[in-house]
């Protein structure tokens, strides 16, 4: 259908013509804008139609989000697991700590002990070994703690994903906050990166080449190297 | 190269477990004149109350890291030339090369062991 009908318009045009020459009264005028009305108002219904979906659209993807939202479950995170979680991390924290308190007053003592009569001696290192090997259980329950780490992670992992996936908004860039732009800028100009995991980083014997001073001349040794 | 065992040493680290390994180690070497700080400020400041002959300095620390550490030392017409061994986690090549072009006499990854340790005092001192 047309936006505007053509039969409408010949009424305006022959209307226009009629008046070309004598002067335009009220009723023309109502006459006039009555006609353009109608001529109009499969535009105006298309207009409308259009308007419509568009906001039914837009309600369905606000519904969408909500239930999208309401399936992340952002204040059982915020408020149970997140929590829970870094109380597991504290824990584990803590229990290392102890245990390596523990083995390494075991360690000190056992240097530090008279060994000048062995039995004596004998008894107090394996006393103190005891004490090593009970400190070594804390590595059960750090694993078991990590694990409940592990599952909060992935569950988050799974929320977000999903919520990413459903939303398909692009990731804003930058950052969040001041305070984390300024925290990353710090670890980049300081070079804080952290622990290295296997296979990234250097091990020793390269560091110390890194070390190393310049040589101004190669040494016999070093020339004797490029031909093997 | 004999090493003077009465030397007194500076350990910089916010773990204090690592600061007792260390010095356990440094013992068992024979160094018994050890002094510890928790991060690159505090040793500034002991650096400038008494002449360390070494410094041992992790890299990661708040709010002074031992990088910045190193910097300063290097900066300071007193403490300019006070060996210093990074002990640190950092492994990667641009953290070596940054510590080095900031003049750190060594590097030492962890986890690391006594031998180590020793090798690496026992080079510094004989640069």
């Amino acid at each position: 259908m047309a936006l505007v009908e053509t039969k409408q318009l010949d009424h305006i045009v022959s209307l226009l013509k009629e008046k070309r020459t004598g002067e335009v009264s009220l009723a023309d005028m109502v006459a006039l804008v009555e006609i353009t009305a109608q001529s109009l108002q499969a535009f105006f219904q298309t207009i409308d139609a259009s308007i419509c979906r568009e906001l039914k659209e837009i309600a369905d993807y606000i519904g969408k989000l909500r239930r999208e939202i309401g399936a992340l479950q952002a204040n059982d995170m915020r408020r149970a697991r997140i929590p829970a979680a870094g109380q597991e991390l504290d824990a584990i924290v803590k229990a290392t700590e102890s245990a390596t308190h523990s083995i390494i007053e075991c360690a000190e003592a056992v240097m530090a002990a008279d060994a000048s009569d062995p039995l004596r001696y004998k008894a107090f290192v394996d006393e103190r070994m005891l004490v090593v090997f009970e400190a070594c259980s804390f590595q059960d329950i750090t694993g078991q703690r990590i694990a409940k780490v592990v599952e909060t992670l992935k569950h988050i992992e799974s929320r977000v994903a999903r919520f990413a996936e459903a939303t398909r908004v692009d990731d804003a860039r930058g950052f969040a906050s001041e305070k984390e732009a300024a925290e990353s800028e710090r670890k980049v100009r300081l070079l804080m990166h952290g622990p290295a995991l296997a296979g990234e980083g250097n091990p020793q014997d390269v560091i110390d080449d890194l070390i190393a001073p310049a040589k101004p001349d190669a040494s016999q040794a070093d020339i004797d190297k490029l031909f093997r | 190269m004999t090493i003077d065992p009465s030397i007194p040493i500076l350990i910089v680290d916010d773990y204090k477990t690592m600061i007792r390994i260390i010095r356990n180690l440094l013992k068992q070497i024979g160094f018994e004149d050890v002094d510890e700080a928790a991060d690159g400020s505090e040793a500034l400041a002991k650096l400038r109350q008494k002449k360390y002959s070494l410094i041992i300095s992790d890299w990661n620390m708040e709010p002074m890291t031992g990088y910045e550490l190193l910097k300063e030392v290097r900066s300071d017409m007193q403490l300019s030339k006070t060996p210093f061994i990074m002990v640190t986690a950092e492994s990667k090549t641009e953290n070596v090369i940054a510590a080095k072009k900031a003049g750190v006499n060594n590097y030492i990854v962890k986890p690391f062991n006594a031998q180590t340790l020793k090798s690496k005092i026992d080079s510094v001192f004989a640069e």
